[in-house]
């Protein structure tokens, strides 16, 4: 999981290090355990470093930076090799002839290895990109022109791919993608490129979105785009809306809070146009003409995962047979397809890879796949039959926040648009959804609990029904940005076993909303866990009595009962919020973890 | 000068205008469905200025979750007060930013960008410019002695009879300001940019007044916002035709009438054979149900009006249900605020943020219901009703 940027401007309006810089800090979420830049003038000059973004800037100062034409810089997450400085990217020939930066997987690395290095060429890093800058450069040297070398080079890869490249004394950067995003930018100042479109958004909105299996070379002055046989294309150029404003972190310490305070504006913008309240419909403008299924399936991965089985309870009340994979086992169990199925990918960034491969196998086999994705023009809204977008604006914290809150939303809508239910008190609950969300942010006590409760040992979460996916989400938030043990359980597994682990150390969290069956039976969960003089935390509307057996009450407003878990899930992201906050934790950037995975 | 950095004072909450300051600071008050403060911000674009620092506090995360890390392009940077200890305490706060010039306009007045622009026009590298208005209704505002261009003295809610101009509220400082912040006497522990710019003037520090003209608009008490989305729609600042005043995303029922002028937000709805205006504003999100009449009255995003209830002269705050067949007649009214008391102001009732009224309730006019208040369905309601109580 890396981020990868290119710049090729004469240095007239703006210097080619400031454009990648900027592109590199907007693309930090992508990894951050080393970055790079290589510029490339009459020689390549590459600067790289260990650690964040900073690391290269404190490296870079104090230097004599030359002034160049084009230049590429990456951000790196490791796959293969330890961070260091040698594994930074980008990587460079033996003779400095070229250099690489990469995004993805070079899967038939070792063989490229052996023959290159067979053939005399010596390799510096343990990463699988090395051998592509050695490999141009063996064409190189058998009298390819760069562009010539490129194509020839890539054309030996196997795996995914999104990879740029500038050569010594020329003023081109070429570029290819294959099952990697890549985005390219147009600006009366030069081009780009990069893995995301935040990384340039502060020059252009006019973006080409590079499909798998063509080229591009970039100069200052225009994108030429091929496809493999090197026939010019015209693809079309498109205006992104996402604008610059949008990556700051307007006044808060970290992005995780400032997200979090954006959902009642992200869940407007869900809602915006798909809701008619007086008229009692639910309009999913880009679902239009969706085949109604025999069943569903949810494929996803982490917060995702948690939004998906919530999907798929709103699913099977309305009595659609539905099922929920984790995205990563979906390919080695032999799930039944046909096509009657519905395979809906749920995916933050849209270029998660394990749910884009299981949602390109779902297709091979005949299911309709529907991608549910925060990203335009991601793979998984390119690959998939039909694409419903949540609309939650750019989420830089890598802890899912307000996206979970609108992938929820927006299930609840595809679940309606699949099957008619109930509708009328559940699209008021949608409509008030977002000021409900306000009302918690206004009043909410989590930072106090946080502080009464930041020494424990493990934290566990319980709920039931529609509440079990808030369970595993508050554990999963708890564990990313606080670095401590927590669990989700269904409230009734508790006494099946983990009940054992349960001391008067160890705070319970339970999500209990409405008055029903499911509320009672866990309130009688909490009791068990009361017994064991265990710390319980409610997070409730108030309906039922749960608060009788908590020493603490994390209040929501009273709302139809599939809108209530997504406010409790707001709750609990305050909580983990402030526990990291106090303990000093990288909320934004947690240890080992990366925004978007895009390796399996 | 040809432009000036500036500063916008919006850390106070407007204790005044309570209870519809709960969770957020009069600056986020709307006014015909935006901001107060989007207002100032445009004034201040619009004048040519591209640097602004918003000195944040109370409910300070509603101005940021609004308006981001930039408007209209121009960055914003937040600068927190921590205590709300007077608008000079607030200036302090952003001390380390200015060695030269710069702007300073509060963040909860509405002002055009002529009178900002007179101000940057006038400011030196030595003097205090302020810009003053003739207003004739001074005596509520604060007002300005001047002397052939200067500032003689500065008296707040003047009551005698000298000839006052009004304070614009539009200052052009220099880091001399501090100092003077530092040297005026406290009043009850908060320190005052007036005070200190009257220690100026007493300290025969060369304060200039520069008079100017433009749109000068003030909320002071919480029924004031409905005059006051009267003056912005009459200034013709929210939109010339009924379609530029109503957002796009809203859904109005072709059977509803709308009595113009009326302003209407993104994702608002409203039923059929409802009947919204003259006069009236529904923020974002607002949902008017069938046969609601809404006239004169400004209602906060997310509030929902169920059918056939009647709303004359109303302020609501977000997220306020109005149950079916709620009336309220209008005003005038008297209003007690504590132990003073309004007297016939237009008002017709007030509901602060997530108030919950059963159908059938009427109320009497000049009625103030407090945040997360309940009142039963057929209650009727005088005076002024506690937050989180319920009325039955």
């Amino acid at each position: 999981m890396c981020g990868i940027i290119g710049y090729a401007g004469d240095g007239r309006d703006r210097e080619v290090l400031d454009v990648l810089l900027t592109g590199l800090s907007g693309l930090e979420y992508r990894g951050y355990d080393s970055a790079g830049i290589a510029l490339s003038d009459e020689a390549i000059s590459v600067y790289k470093s260990e650690g964040e973004l900073e690391n290269l800037e404190s490296l870079l100062d104090g230097q004599e930076i030359p002034s160049v034409p084009v230049g590429i810089g990456h951000t790196r997450w490791s796959t293969h090799g330890p961070p260091s400085d040698r594994n930074a990217h980008p990587h460079a020939d033996c003779e400095k002839q070229v250099a690489v930066v990469h995004n993805g997987i070079i899967e038939n690395y070792e063989p490229l290895r052996e023959e290159l290095a067979a053939d005399g060429h010596t390799f510096y890093s343990e990463t699988d990109t090395e051998v592509v800058p050695h490999l141009i450069e063996h064409y190189l040297d058998e009298g390819l022109d760069p562009e010539s070398a490129f194509r020839t080079a890539v054309s030996r890869l196997e795996g995914s791919y999104a990879l740029a490249a500038v050569f010594e004394g020329s003023e081109t950067i070429h570029a290819t993608r294959q099952d990697s995003p890549l985005v390219l930018g147009l600006s009366e100042g030069g081009t780009y490129l990069a893995s995301d479109v935040p990384a340039f958004i502060e020059y252009t909105d006019r973006v080409i979105y590079l499909e798998d299996g063509q080229f591009a070379a970039l100069t200052d002055d225009e994108i030429v785009v091929t496809d493999a046989e090197g026939t010019v294309l015209e693809p079309p150029v498109e205006r992104v809306e996402w604008d610059a404003e949008d990556a700051g972190k307007s006044g808060y310490d970290h992005y995780m809070l400032k997200e979090i305070n954006e959902q009642p504006r992200s869940l407007r913008q869900c809602l915006r146009g798909r809701v008619d309240e007086l008229e009692g419909s639910v309009t999913i403008e880009e679902l239009a003409g969706l085949p109604t299924p025999k069943r569903v399936q949810f494929v996803a991965c982490g917060t995702s995962y948690h939004a998906a089985l919530y999907g798929e309870l709103t699913l099977r009340e309305r009595g659609v047979q539905a099922q929920t994979f984790m995205a990563s086992e979906y390919d080695r169990s032999s799930v039944p397809i046909d096509d009657g199925t519905l395979v809906i990918g749920v995916t933050q960034s849209g270029e998660t890879a394990d749910t884009l491969r299981a949602l390109r196998q779902a297709g091979r086999a005949g299911a309709t796949t529907v991608a549910v994705t925060n990203v335009v023009g991601s793979s998984a809204a390119r690959e998939c039959d039909y694409t419903m977008y949540i609309r939650a604006g750019p989420e830089i914290g890598v802890a899912a926040t307000k996206t979970f809150a609108s992938q929820q939303t927006a299930l609840t809508l595809l679940a309606d648009a699949i099957e008619d239910g109930e509708r009328r008190e559940l699209l008021g609950a949608l409509r008030d959804l977002p000021d409900h969300v306000q009302s918690i942010l206004d009043s909410s006590p989590a930072k106090e609990i946080a502080a009464e409760y930041e020494d424990a040992g493990a934290y566990f979460f319980i709920g039931r029904g529609y509440n079990y996916p808030v369970a595993l989400e508050g554990a999963l938030k708890m564990k990313e940005i606080t670095y401590k043990h927590a669990e989700g359980f269904a409230a009734g597994e508790l006494k099946h076993g983990p009940l054992a682990l349960v001391t008067g150390e160890t705070p319970i969290f339970a999500v209990v909303t409405g008055d029903d069956e499911r509320a009672t039976k866990t309130i009688g969960n909490v009791k068990e866990v009361e017994a064991r003089s265990a710390p319980v935390i409610a997070v409730t509307d108030g309906q039922s009595d749960v608060e009788r057996y908590a020493d603490h009450v994390l209040s929501i407003p009273e709302t139809h009962g599939r809108v209530g878990p997504i406010l409790a899930n707001v709750q609990l992201q305050l909580v983990s919020y402030w526990l990291a906050n106090r303990l000093g934790r990288s909320i934004d950037k947690p240890r080992n973890l990366a925004k978007s995975v895009t390796v399996e | 000068m040809d432009s000036l950095p500036a500063v916008v004072l919006a850390a106070g909450e407007g204790k005044r205008l309570r209870p519809l300051t709960h969770h957020r600071p009069k600056p986020m008050l709307p006014a015909a469905n935006k901001p107060i403060l989007a207002y100032v911000f445009d004034g201040l674009i619009e004048a040519g200025v591209s640097d602004i620092t918003v000195v944040v506090g109370y409910g300070r995360s509603r101005v940021q979750d609004h308006f981001g890390p930039t408007y209209r392009n121009v960055p914003l940077t937040y600068v927190v007060q921590e205590k709300q200890l007077g608008s000079g305490h607030a200036l302090l706060s952003v001390e380390d930013r200015f060695d030269g010039p710069f702007l300073v306009v509060y963040g909860d007045q509405i002002l055009d960008s002529r009178i900002i622009g007179d101000v940057i026009e006038a400011t030196g590298e030595g003097a205090v410019t302020l810009g003053v208005l003739d207003h004739n209704r001074v005596e509520h505002y604060g007002g300005v002695i001047m002397d052939n261009g200067r500032v003689v003295d500065l008296v707040e809610r003047p009551t005698d009879e000298r000839k006052y101009r009004l304070n614009a509220g539009v200052y052009g400082l220099n880091p001399r300001i501090f100092e003077a912040i530092r040297n005026a006497e406290p009043r009850d522990g908060e320190h005052s940019l007036i005070d200190a710019l009257s220690w100026l003037v007493d300290t025969e520090a060369e304060v200039r007044g520069t008079l100017t003209e433009g749109l000068w608009v003030d909320a002071t008490y919480p029924w004031d916002l409905l005059e006051v989305t009267r003056d912005l729609i009459q200034a013709g600042v929210v939109g010339e035709s009924r379609e530029g005043r109503i957002d796009d995303t809203a859904s109005v029922h072709d059977t509803a009438v709308i009595r113009d002028p009326v302003v209407i937000g993104a994702d608002a709805e409203v039923g059929p054979g409802a009947v919204l205006g003259p006069y009236t504003c529904l923020g974002e999100n607002v949902t008017v149900g069938s046969g609601a009449v809404v006239e004169g009255s400004v209602l906060d995003s997310d509030t929902r009006v169920e059918p056939n209830a009647t709303l004359i002269e109303c302020v609501t705050g977000q997220g306020v249900h109005i149950g079916a067949a709620t009336t309220v007649p209008g005003g005038p009214g008297d209003v007690r605020i504590g132990n003073r008391v309004f007297e016939r102001e237009r008002l017709g009732a007030l509901f602060a943020a997530r108030a919950h009224v059963g159908g059938g309730a009427t109320f009497v006019p000049g009625a103030m219901v407090g945040p997360d208040a309940t009142v039963r369905a057929g209650a009727r309601v005088e005076g002024t009703i506690a937050g989180e109580t319920e009325v039955r």
